[in-house]
């Protein structure tokens, strides 16, 4: 699979949803496979909250988070799609983030980093799209907060895009996911380390808040039931323990999850994707929902999982219609998942044959 | 679908209209009709399968049970809505008749006619019908409501449904001037064009 990873300046800089201004700003960009001679195989995936540009392929212990949906044969197949992905604005894994230099201050942002949004997203990777000669979008899609940037993606540029792939997705948050991120935000801002954001410039990481948040945002992507059955009620054998406190297997497992989070994730970025998560609403300055869906062009492919309980099913039927009174030709699937909300980064035969064929139809 | 019953309904389904097909299948029909009336289609579908089947052909499908959601789709301005051969599987058929036809002026039914004499027969031997249209035994069928062209009529009657064409199909599955001379005895499907003033 070609792979090329490049940092992607753009000197010009953007006009942020919220009224701000970043004047020049990076993104980190991964693609896979090759741009066909008539430029009609270009898909553009979309990360959730955590991810970053490393959407495919294993590299040196990394593993790319949609690896097994997107690659050779599989249902984003590189051998005939020319597969984007970039580091959303704001991260901090090499696009301009609250870790990067301000060059106005030649100091690291911090907490100064500008609110973003969903829309500032797909406005920048409109700009990425330009910059690399992409006429049109064969399709954009990802997972939960990917999925959002697929559907305004649909509603922003309808023009650029033939289909959207929107998967354990909303409009918008709800009054409990909100409510959920809320408290992962709060246990960074609490924690002593956090100097209103700017903890880098004084040397130091709160490691324990992002552990914590990152603890709780772990409970709600798995479901009831996955928890149940891989953890139950076992009590964590000795040796493997990450640290004394931990009696059961399921308090370990989140202990190391959440401190390996802490190690590589930053803080300042954690608070700004759920705040963008939390503020995205497609309905955007319209009425509705249905309102705002009007200029959509695309085929969308709405997919739920029935075990996902933060962006459970019922809420792409909302999308989906939506979309059927715009008379969009869209579909609805629901899915088993046995991962929760995460289900959508898994393989299974199904879910990767409705992608193939939505994809290819 | 057999051919013929794809063409007695594709000659009620006007040019360009927004259609739905509940318990579409594989979504030949409405590939059809997209193909031959330009129409825009959704399918409604449960079996996972069969979804696949419908994406492959670019047929805008929904996972959905009929049972409990026809009635989400009642802002949605439906030309027409399709029901073929589902409405005997359905826990409340009247309920979905009367839920169709608030979501769409009109509405095509197909069902299996109990009446046929070979299902007759059958009964007359004592065992519940066995044929090559309702080829499960009793206690495999998903067929839980069904009737006869008479019992189907009389309903229509109570529920003020109109009847405003209907087509009566032979054990070729072909249109049929014998069939209709004595549905309930000679037709082993109805098709049905209703409409609710």
């Amino acid at each position: 699979m070609k792979t090329i990873t490049q940092k992607i300046s753009f000197p010009e800089g953007i006009d942020l949803d919220s009224g701000n201004r970043l004047d020049a700003f990076d993104l980190m960009v991964e693609t896979y496979g090759e741009l066909n001679e008539s430029k009609t195989n270009s898909v553009l995936v979309c990360h959730a909250f955590s991810g970053n540009h490393v959407a495919a392929g294993k590299n040196n212990d990394v593993t790319g988070w949609w690896d097994q949906i997107i690659g050779p044969d599989k249902a984003i197949d590189t051998n005939k799609y020319f597969v984007v992905c970039c580091n959303n604005l704001g991260g901090c894994s090499g696009s301009s983030g609250p870790t990067s230099i301000n060059p106005l201050t030649n100091k690291v942002y911090g907490g100064s980093f500008p609110l973003v949004s969903v829309v500032d997203w797909v406005n920048s990777q409109k700009m990425l799209m330009d910059k690399l000669k992409i006429p049109h979008w064969h399709m954009v899609l990802g997972g939960s907060l990917g999925g959002m940037q697929a559907l305004q993606w649909s509603i922003a540029y309808p023009d650029k895009i033939k289909k959207a792939g929107i998967f354990a997705a909303a409009a918008k948050s709800s009054t409990q996911n909100i409510a959920m991120n809320e408290v992962a935000r709060e246990s960074i801002r609490k924690d002593q380390n956090f100097h209103g954001g700017d903890y880098i410039e004084h040397g130091v990481i709160p490691k324990n808040g992002i552990k914590t948040a990152r603890m709780l945002g772990h409970i709600t992507y798995l479901s009831e039931k996955h928890m149940d059955s891989r953890f139950g009620r076992k009590f964590q054998d000795d040796e493997s323990k990450v640290n004394k406190g931990v009696d059961y297997e399921v308090e370990n497992y989140l202990q190391y999850k959440g401190k390996k989070f802490s190690e590589i994730f930053d803080a300042n970025t954690y608070i700004l994707m759920t705040k963008a998560m939390d503020d995205y609403d497609a309905a955007g300055n319209q009425e509705s929902l249905e309102d705002a869906l009007k200029t959509v062009s695309a085929q969308l492919l709405i997919i739920g999982f029935y075990s996902d309980w933060l962006y459970p099913p019922e809420r792409g039927k909302e999308i989906q219609i939506a979309a059927i009174n715009n008379n969009i030709r869209s579909s609805y699937v629901v899915l088993e998942g046995e991962h929760g909300h995460d289900s959508f980064l898994f393989h299974t035969n199904q879910y990767s044959q409705i992608i193939r064929k939505f994809i290819e139809s | 679908m057999t051919n013929k019953l794809s063409k007695i309904i594709n000659a009620w389904v006007p040019e360009q209209s927004k259609v739905i097909d509940f318990g579409c299948g594989d979504g030949s029909l409405l590939k059809e009709l997209i193909d031959s009336k330009d129409i825009l289609g959704y399918g409604v579908e449960i079996n996972d399968k069969k979804i696949e089947e419908c994406i492959a052909k670019a047929v805008p499908v929904i996972k959905q049970d009929i049972d409990k959601g026809i009635n989400e789709f009642e802002s949605s301005n439906f030309d027409i809505s399709i029901m073929a051969r589902s409405i005997q599987c359905l826990k409340e058929p009247s309920v979905a008749l009367n839920r169709m036809l608030k979501l769409s002026k009109r509405c095509v039914v197909t069902l299996p006619n109990l009446g046929y004499w070979k299902c007759r027969l059958n009964l007359a031997s004592g065992k519940m019908p066995v044929t090559p249209e309702l080829p499960s035994s009793w206690h495999e069928t998903d067929n839980i409501h069904l009737c006869t062209i008479n019992d189907f009529e009389t309903l229509c009657n109570e529920e003020s449904i109109n009847i405003k064409n209907k087509v009566f199909l032979n054990s070729k599955g072909k249109q049929s001037k014998i069939a209709a001379i004595s549905p309930n005895l000679l037709a082993i499907e109805g098709v049905y064009l209703l409409e609710k003033e």
